[in-house]
């Protein structure tokens, strides 16, 4: 009811993102059970919620590397699949080869291969990837290759490869996980740069960049909640210590052979 | 230094060995440095071996059905190691199967069935020593010119899709929210693998072809971080490798392909202390 009430009260906003009861599951049980929520242009989403909660599934759900079991699900109007050229997607950090040949414009450049049929790059691709990494202040290290680069510097390539896309959304999973404290305070001086440029949306489990960034946040624990921020210590408890999410644990490890959390001998 | 010359200019089958070692060395330089990047050098050596199959059957079909004017080795070899190629990529791609257990089955079958086919070839008997240890020396014009033609397939495929082929090695999720189609060009990327490795064994024969097609790039991504100058380098060691390797072991009476490898491991070796030393 309550949400219904927001989306009626913000209707000159535009809604960016759409689902409704949309279900997923890998096997079996769900990941996702029956979210239902909008994000509206230009807001600053976190994505919360505890490991195995389906937080970086809901983001695959989006970029529409995943599809949905049932339900409903529009980007930008659009079905997931179809808007992936709207989106500017940065991944978790660890995925990647330390040691690949590649400078920070390369990577950036990679923002624009849907522009790209044969051959070389386009001037105009190069001055857009160029911009996009004075965006993040890594224009100075554009030539640098990629294995010469700090942890956080490496990040800022990656949002700047994000950007280059010009994105309706930004997307991002996990972006501070493995990053040290100092290099984090520079990732959220860059991201409230970009606030309110783009609409972006951030899974994360730090709470300090959901109270510097977050307009609101997504809870998602297998169902998906809605909160304003900032966050009740109630609510953190509820969403990372939901009763489901134990009971869901227990059964897993008991399957596995772990029977430590179990009442029987 | 004075023999070679003379034979350069006398022998026509030094020449050949001269030239097909100059045009495969930039096809080695660049692909090489793709296999060492994306780390496919195990997949590399699958086909490598795979290739025997291929030249087993020719031998076969050719002898048996009197296609000897066209039935060649080369083209057993090439379609042999397309098609491994081809299956390791859907393995890896689609099925759910561990691709080390593939590689290791590709490996193996692909031998297999050529000894096979050679234990059923009539006439005389097959030499398969040249194909497992390779000779440059025994080039023939064909082969430069078979040489020449997948080498330029090969390098114009790289040069139109450069960027798409780095970004897919780099990071294939990604590329595909490009709306490039990272499943094709990790096809292409092994197709091309897969003709690089069937001129290798020509030259270097299909136990030391692996050698030949990562050892250039692996030193020379010692000295350099971006692709394009590893490539630049790789080629550069690549036809230092195979000419000098042809001189010295003319002059020398030595085995071509061995004296090339421990020459470039030897420099592999070298590289570790240099750039030690360097940083």
């Amino acid at each position: 009811m309550y949400r219904y009430h927001l989306t009626l009260t913000t209707e000159k906003k535009n809604i960016v993102v759409e689902a409704r009861d949309l279900c997923f599951r890998y096997t079996t049980p769900l990941v996702l059970e029956k979210a239902t929520f909008t994000v509206e242009e230009g807001d600053s989403i976190c994505v919360i919620g505890p490991n195995g909660g389906g937080k970086s599934t809901l983001l695959k759900l989006l970029l529409g590397l995943l599809e949905p079991r049932s339900g409903s699900l529009k980007i930008l109007g659009k079905n997931p699949g179809d808007a992936a050229s709207d989106l500017g997607y940065v991944p978790q950090a660890m995925r990647f080869d330390p040691l690949f040949p590649i400078t920070a414009l390369d990577i950036a450049l990679m923002g624009r291969l849907d522009r790209l049929k044969v051959g070389r790059f386009s001037k105009k691709c190069r001055k857009i990837a160029l911009e996009a990494l004075a965006e993040v202040d890594m224009a100075d290290l554009a030539h640098r290759p990629f294995s010469d680069l700090s942890g956080g510097q490496r990040q800022r390539v990656m949002i700047a490869r994000a950007l280059a896309c010009e994105p309706e959304i930004l997307l991002l999973d996990e972006p501070t996980a493995s990053i040290d404290l100092s290099v984090e305070a520079q990732f959220i001086e860059t991201l409230k740069k970009l606030r309110g440029k783009m609409t972006i949306i951030l899974v994360t489990h730090d709470l300090d960049i959901v109270s510097e960034i977050a307009d609101s946040t997504l809870c998602v624990n297998h169902r998906v909640h809605r909160h304003e921020v900032p966050l009740s210590g109630e609510t953190i408890r509820e969403i990372y210590s939901g009763k489901r999410r134990i009971e869901h644990d227990r059964k897993t490890r008991h399957r596995q052979g772990d029977h430590t959390h179990c009442d029987h001998d | 230094m004075i023999e070679f010359f003379e034979a350069f200019r006398d022998v026509p089958l030094i020449r050949y060995a001269f030239y097909a070692g100059i045009v495969s060395s930039l096809t080695f330089g660049v692909v090489g440095s793709f296999v060492v990047t994306r780390r496919i050098g195990y997949i590399a050596a699958a086909i490598a071996h795979s290739i025997l199959g291929g030249i087993g059957a020719s031998f076969y079909l050719a002898r048996t059905y009197g296609w000897e004017s066209w039935c060649t080795p080369m083209l057993g070899a090439v379609i042999a190691a397309l098609l491994s190629a081809a299956v390791i990529g859907w393995v890896s791609l689609m099925a759910k199967e561990r691709e080390d257990t593939i590689i290791g089955a590709i490996w193996a079958f692909g031998m297999a069935v050529g000894l096979l086919f050679i234990h059923y070839t009539p006439g005389k008997a097959v030499n398969l020593e040249s194909f497992i240890f390779g000779n440059i020396l025994l080039t023939s014009k064909g082969d430069v010119i078979a040489t020449v033609i997948l080498g330029a397939i090969v390098l114009t495929l790289i040069a139109l899709f450069y960027h798409k082929l780095v970004a897919v090695c780099f990071d294939e999720e990604f590329a595909r929210l490009r709306g490039v189609s990272s499943k094709a060009y990790y096809l292409l990327l092994l197709g091309i693998t897969a003709i690089s490795m069937v001129l290798l064994v020509r030259l270097a024969g299909i136990i030391l072809s692996l050698a030949l097609i990562v050892l250039p790039a692996a030193t020379a991504s010692k000295f350099s971080r971006r692709l394009w100058v590893i490539m630049l380098i790789a080629v550069g060691l690549s036809i230092f490798y195979n000419v000098g390797g042809l001189v010295v072991s003319y002059q020398m009476e030595l085995p071509t392909g061995p004296l090339i490898v421990v020459v470039g491991s030897v420099f592999y070796g070298l590289s570790f202390l240099l750039t030690r030393r360097k940083s």
